[in-house]
This record gives structure tokens, sequence and C-alpha cells, in this order.
């Protein structure tokens, strides 16, 4: 670098934007956000055990109230980043810290939820409200822990090749197929038809999440039941094993978009329905003063 | 080597139109141009796009002649390999060409256009997830919708349309208003358990804290500590937090820091509720004086520090109208009106111990038990009856009867003694023997109808007199005096039922103590000694709450003596309810003098 670093000059201050673009939110301004959740974590910890609560500490307490009122604004605050990621407008909003906060300020949700109880659990509707922010909380960590592992593995199951590349060569062997399996009889070209009209996306959650693929394979099962040494296999059988290699870097990919999407499935409907939970915990707690 | 080159098209009508032909060679060029051995007129194709080789082991090989690569089984590349024997597919613009092994040992490449596939991206929205899950905003809808309505919506509604009903203590009356199970934040008190499936029971009105005349409305015998603006000015200041909480919910209807949900708080579990603790206690009774300052209470915190010392009450003249408390720090001298030396009672040698081995009903000497009976709330003792305690040794007898008993001067009442000793004057006529034992003439006996109708009227007056006069029968435990008219009378017995009032000592918790352990009873030499033990001695194994528990030392919170809505009391969760009813304020011993003087106009 020609310039010295803090420089004023219209390159630096570029080379610093260029940077920071390929800085993570989780380290965003040297964990400016981690430290500050630890901050706060620490001193409504040091709160709890110093504050006198009587007759003992809960949520009814004034220090109980106040991390209450802390932890709703939190998860208020929290759930907005779905609209703010959604408008794209000029000034001092920065996504990447707005994000980089709701990972670290979620987290410290945990320590003030779980003071805000007081350690009193039950079967209510104040701890389904805390239940569900655990959940919430602990599926977004999974989310973080998926996009920073997950997304190299996509990419090397991708093998350069696009989505729809991966589905043009499927119907580029399927269209050899057809004309490679003309000389089958009734039963073996049953077999290939089974398979060619499988729909590739046919696997449910439960398949797509723990990559069983082979129960229900269509081509897996001509390939068990086929003979490649019988009279006119010599193409189809090689062709059907070219289309399970090329249905397996599909349901790769399926299987690896399925575990990095499948905590958003849960985070944003348990958001939704710990902010319900949250208000009828708040209601509650004052229609039964 | 020759390549059978086999054009599919189509006509208007949708016919397929087939043309083969042979090259017989071996290499092919594929482009636009109209040099090329497959032409295609598609101008997503290079002019000379692409050329296929055979190689030595039969496989083609086949490359980009420009920088533009082509489709091979569905992949862009610019060079490939294709085996003929499982065949390949190349895509040239909108052309696919399928390269195969014919039958006859050629390699055939049939020529076909496809249509550009619409819906495409539709076929890529397979790849995510949400192409098989039920969407994000529809999950959200139902789950908020279901906890608002379960968990909000059906309580409130039902809370407002119900039918109020007064609080059922035996919790016999199930709550009207639906899934309020869900609002509790835990179980009830052991003793409010049975109201736990009436929420409204207490929570009686919408966002209306717990009023105390609802708990009053069962507690109806609950005592206050001390009036409320009393209560108040001694309570010590609150933390700002607790103040500010306070004010919030006193300006919302919360009744302040005195009522009764401030330290009854419920829903913490199945426990019974326990008492108040040393530090509840003490913060406001360490400077009580401090805020309180026309308070007859001593401060106090700690019993093993810092208590007042204990002041009994006992009756400092003779025939007080009351009991007063001991001053602290002095030697009460108790007239209590009887004459009763402890140590000449417990002594296990003298002849009040003879006397006792020699009796049936005792059989050896002494002891507290024999005149001393608790009551039963263990706190305090029967009053001591002479009958039950006293007649066994100091006999009232006055007499045999005529069938053979025994008469006796009644105890109690002066009057009775009067008309029983001037029935032992008078004496009962022996009847007139019907037998031949005649009498001689001239004998008259002290024991003859003679002597007891016409003997000397003077042995009546004589023996009441005697009798409560110094040397009399009633002497040897009363004190004599005379009575307003000059009448010799006995000084009343007045003893307190119980001598510490504001604190309960439970006898039986100390059954492993001798009595004379904290009663110095076996040196008192006369009545007026107060047998009260004091503070010291119950410091011996008594110390605060804080003190460590050792195998003498007992540590002792408040609650221990004393209770907080009954100070005098202690809390029990057994016996008829209300077990917290106050007791009456302390009688006098009536005594018999006592009696009399009420009798007389």
């Amino acid at each position: 670098m020609a310039t010295k670093a803090g420089g004023t000059g219209r390159f630096t201050q570029d080379e610093k934007r260029r940077d920071s673009d390929h800085v993570s939110f989780l380290k965003h301004r040297s964990f400016r956000w981690l430290w500050i959740a630890l901050l706060l974590s620490g001193a409504a910890i040091a709160g709890y055990l110093m504050i006198d609560q009587q007759p003992r500490p809960n949520g009814g307490t004034w220090y109980g109230y106040t991390l209450g009122t802390i932890g709703v604004l939190l998860i208020l605050w929290l759930s907005l980043l779905g609209v703010r990621k959604r408008r794209i407008n000029p000034g001092a909003w920065s996504l990447k810290a707005w994000t980089s906060a709701h990972v670290y300020l979620g987290l410290s949700l945990i320590v003030i939820g779980t003071l805000h109880t007081g350690f009193q659990i039950g079967w209510n509707v104040h701890t389904l409200a805390y239940v569900l922010m655990l959940l919430v909380i602990a599926t977004g960590i999974y989310g973080v822990a998926v996009y920073a592992t997950l997304p190299a593995s996509l990419s090397a199951n991708r093998k350069e090749m696009t989505r729809a590349q991966m589905l043009d060569a499927l119907t580029a062997i399927d269209r050899q197929l057809e004309s490679a399996a003309q000389p089958l009889g009734r039963e073996d070209a049953d077999l290939v038809i089974a398979a060619m009209n499988q729909d590739p996306f046919s696997l449910g959650v439960i398949g797509r999440l723990t990559g069983n693929f082979y129960g229900s394979c269509r081509t897996h099962y001509a390939l068990t039941e086929l003979e490649d040494d019988e009279p006119g296999m010599e193409r189809v059988y090689p062709l059907l094993e070219k289309r399970l290699a090329q249905l397996d870097q599909i349901r790769g990919q399926l299987r690896i978009r399925a575990l990095l999407e499948v905590w958003l499935f849960v985070h944003i409907p348990l958001t939704i329905a710990l902010i319900a939970a949250l208000t009828a915990h708040v209601i509650s707690v004052f229609y039964y003063w | 080597m020759a390549f059978l080159i086999r054009t599919i098209d189509f006509t208007a009508t949708g016919r397929e139109i087939v043309r083969d032909r042979v090259a017989e060679q071996a290499s092919l060029t594929i482009g636009r141009a109209a040099e090329n051995d497959i032409h295609l007129p598609d101008l997503a194709v290079e002019q000379r796009h692409v050329r296929i080789d055979t190689r030595a082991d039969g496989t083609l090989s086949v490359e980009a002649l420009g920088t533009l690569g082509f489709g091979l089984d569905g992949r862009v590349v610019t060079e490939g390999v294709i085996d003929p024997r499982t065949g390949g597919e190349i895509a040239l613009g909108a052309a696919r060409l399928a390269v195969a092994r014919e039958s006859d040992g050629s390699t055939s490449i049939t020529i076909r256009q496809v249509v550009a596939e619409e819906g495409k991206t539709d076929a890529l929205r397979g790849f995510a997830l949400a192409s098989v899950l039920p969407s994000k905003r529809a999950m959200s809808w139902v789950f908020s919708s279901a906890i608002l309505l379960l968990l909000l919506a059906i309580p409130v509604t039902s809370h407002l349309l119900r039918t109020p009903a007064k609080p059922d203590p035996t919790g016999k009356t199930p709550g009207t208003v639906l899934l309020d199970s869900a609002w509790s934040s835990g179980e009830l008190s052991s003793k409010h358990h049975t109201l736990a499936d009436n929420c409204e029971s207490c929570h009686v009105a919408a966002f209306e804290s717990v009023q105390d005349e609802t708990c009053v409305s069962c507690h109806k015998d609950i005592g206050e500590h001390a009036a409320r603006p009393r209560l108040a000015k001694g309570s010590p200041p609150l933390s700002p937090g607790d103040a500010l909480q306070w004010r919030i919910g006193e300006s919302l209807g919360k009744e302040g820091p005195l009522g009764c949900v401030a330290c009854h708080s419920e829903h913490e579990g199945p426990v019974r509720t326990q008492a108040g603790s040393e530090a509840f206690c003490g913060d406001c009774h360490e400077k009580l004086d401090t805020r309180l300052t026309d308070t007859d209470l001593a401060n106090a915190h700690d019993f093993g520090k810092a208590h007042p010392q204990l002041r009994p009450i006992y009756y400092a003249s003779f025939g007080a109208a009351g009991p007063v408390r001991a001053a602290p720090g002095t030697r009460p001298i108790e007239r209590s009106g009887l004459k009763f030396p402890h140590d000449v009672h417990m002594s296990r040698t003298g002849g009040a111990a003879r006397m006792a081995v020699s009796l049936g009903q005792y059989g050896k000497p002494l002891d507290c038990k024999d005149c001393h009976v608790l009551t039963p709330d263990r706190m305090s003792f029967r009053e001591v009856k002479m009958e039950d305690a006293c007649e066994g040794c100091h006999s009232l007898v006055s007499g045999r009867t005529a069938v053979g008993g025994f008469s006796k001067l009644r105890h109690g009442d002066v009057k009775d003694l009067a008309e029983d000793l001037a029935r032992i004057s008078s004496g009962p006529r022996p009847r007139v023997a019907a037998g031949p034992a005649r009498q001689r003439p001239g004998q008259i006996g002290s024991a003859s109808p003679y002597r007891a109708d016409f003997g000397r009227p003077v042995r009546a007056y004589i023996g009441l007199s005697n009798a409560l006069g110094p040397g009399g029968v009633c002497t040897e435990c009363h004190l004599p005096t005379r009575g307003p008219t000059g009448q010799a009378d006995l000084v009343p017995v007045n003893l307190p039922d119980r001598f510490l009032t504001s604190s309960f000592f439970n006898h039986e918790a100390h059954t492993k103590q001798k009595c004379s352990d904290c009663h110095a009873a076996e040196t008192s030499k006369a009545a007026s000694d107060l047998l009260m033990p004091d503070l010291k001695s119950c410091r011996t194994c008594h110390l605060g709450a804080s003190a460590v528990k050792t195998a003498k030392i007992v540590p002792s919170d408040c609650a221990m003596c004393h209770a907080y809505h009954l100070p005098a009391g202690q809390w029990s969760a057994k016996g008829a309810p209300p077990h917290y009813k106050p007791p009456p304020p302390p009688p006098t011993s009536e005594s018999a003098a006592a009696k009399l003087a009420k009798a007389r106009p």
C-alpha cells in the first residue's frame, strides 16, 4: 500500500471500504457488538447477583421487570432484521452492522431471558415464551454455523455447474437413454421409463435433510435390477450409471441447501410465534396481576 | 471411419422428416458456415464451432475451435471425449447432436432441434427447501394465531363473560375462566392449593392486583402486626428500585408494601408459607427507635447479639388489679399472696420428701410435674389447684362423717370455710344407739348429744379466726389479712397464666432440659422469687440465626419465639382453624379471695 493507513485520500477510503466488504459480519468492527453483548450480559448477571430481590428473584421484582423490558425490546428490535434487510436505502444503516448486532445481542438474550425467569420454569405461557426464545436463538446459532461452513461444500458439490446445467445434463442423459433403450424388452424398458420419469426433486424434507436418497430412487432400483451384460445393455447401463451420478450431484445440492435453509423455516415462524407468546405473557401477567 | 449423420426436422404439421447421409471421414467440423460438415443455421453457433476427431481407441475427441464452448452432456466445456459405445450429447445453440454407435459399427450423429424450455426457472425452485415446506409466512400465521387464541383470547373472553362468584376456600367451586391455568406462573402454596383451579377467586378483576380485601374475606381473624401508619413509619426506606416499582404499582392500583401480597408472594411452588427470616424482622426492628421514636420496644435483630432482656409479667403488690411487666435488669419481687418455699418441697431428703414417699399417690420425693401440668398448647402450665396439688399433704380433713367417711373443709371461698367450721363446732351427732349399750347416768362424754347440744358455742368462732389467723390451717400457705370490716381474711392469690406474653416458649421442645436448669426452684426459699429465667440462660443454647449450629448451640431466628401477625402466639398449621386467632388478654388468676370480694356487696 502506497498510502499510509488512515489516510484521507479517496483511494485509501475506497480500499478501506473494499476491505471491510470482505470482513465477516461476525468480525464487524473488531467484534464491536460481541463486546457490547458481553457487557450487557455481564451487567445483567452482576445485577442479578448483587441486587437483593425480595422475596425471591423472579420476573416480578423491579429488577425482573427491568430485565423483562430490555428483553422484549431486544426481541422486537431483533425481529426487525427481516424488515431492515429488505429496505435498501441510503444512510448510515449498515446491514452488516445490523446483522452483527442481531447475532450478538440475540445471544445475550439467553442471559437476559434466563435471569428474567429467575429460574422458575413451568408448563405455562411464560415458559412457552422463554422456550420459544431459546429455540429461535438455537436455530440462529445453527444458521450462523452452517453459513460459515456449508457454502464451501455447496460450491465443491457443484463442480462448476449451475443448477440449470445440472438439470440440462440430466435431460441430455435422458434423451440418450430414450434412444439407447429402444432394443430393451418390456420389463427392462419399464424400469428405464420409471427411472426417467422420476422427478429429481421428489424428495421430502426428511429425505433432503438426511441424505437418505436411495430408498425411493428408481434409477438406483433400475441399476440393481438390470444386468449390465445382457444384450442391449451396453449403452443403457452406463447411461443409467451416469444418470445416477448426475442425480447424486443434484441431490447433494438439495441436501446441502436443505441443511443451509432449514433453520430459517424454524427461526422465522418461531420468532413470530414468540412475539405472540410474549404478547400473551405480558398481558396475562398484568391481567392476573 | 464413417459417420452416419441423421437430421431430424419437423414439418409445420408436426410430421418428422429424417434425412440420413454418410460422411466417410475421420473428423467432422460443425458450425454455422456452409463449408462445415454439419451446418447449423443458428446465430448462437460460431462459424466454425466444433471439430470431432476419431481417436485411435475408437473414442471421439470433441474440441471447440473458437473461444466459445459447447454443451457436452449438459455441461459447458471447450473440449471433451465421447465414447460412442455409451454415447454422448453435444449441445450447440438449439441443436442437440446425439452421438451413438450403430449396430454396424459406424458412429451416428443424430441432430435434433429442441424448443427452448419454458418454466426452467420454475424447475430450479425445486432446489430450494421451500419447495417442500409450507411457507414461513403460513407457519407464522398458524403458530401465532394458535398461541394468541388459546393463551390469550379464550381466557380473556371467558373471564369477561363469566358470572363473578364469591371466593370459595374449600376449592370445591371450579373456576369458570377457560385455559387460564396456562397463565399460572407456578404452583400455589400448600395451604392455597385447593384454589388452584379457580384463579379468579383471588384474581378478581382484570388488570387489578390481588387486593387485601380478597385475602381478608377468608382470613377474617388475621391480626395486624401493628397499626398501618406505625408499620409504615417503622419500616426502613425502600431501595430506589423498589420505591420506583411501588410508586408505579400503587399508581396502577396495587396495594403498597404493607399489603398482604407484598410479603405473601404466591405461585412459588407447593410449599408452606415460611415465617419471616431474622433479616426480615431486623429490617424494621434493628433500628426501630430511630424511626418510631415513641416506641416502647427495644431494638432487636439477633438473639445472640441484640435482643432486649426478657420482661415477664408479674403481680408487684398484694391483691393488685393486674400484672406489670418487669423492668429490664431488675429482680422482681412477686406478690402472689402465697407462701410457698420451693426449696422445701423440692428437697430430696426433707420432711416434704419423706411425706411424699409415704403417700401412695407420689411414692417418692416430689417432682415439678406433681404440681405443674402443661397446657395443651405446650406453652404454659395449668393453674395449680389446691385440691389436686397440695391437699395430699396439706389436708383439710375436719372430721369423720356419720357414714364412716371424712368430712373436709372446702377450699377456695372463706364463706364456705366458715360454714364448714361451724358445722364442726355443732358437730354431727352420733346416732342414738339402738342396741343394748346403755349409757350410765351422769356420764356426759365429749361425743354425747348433750355436749353437742349444750356445750359452749365459742369453738366455731375460735376455729374460724384460728384457721385464718397466724398458725391456722389456712396460713400454712396463705397470707393473713383483714377484710374491709376488720374481719379475718386472706390475701388474694394472684398469678398470671403466662409470664412471657410477647413471645411463646414451647416447653415440650425443651424436655431434654431439667426444669431446674432454667427455673431456680431448688434454691428458692420464698414465693416472692420470680423463677423466670433471664436472657442469659436462653443464650447458653440459643444464638442468632447466623450462629453456627453445634451440638449445644441452636441458631435461632425471631420466628422461633415470635410470630408476625400474632406476636404472642405460635404459628401452627395443626389444630382447628383458625389457628391464628389471637388469644384473649391474659386474665388474672381468680383467687378464692377475689371471688369472695366479688361475692361481698
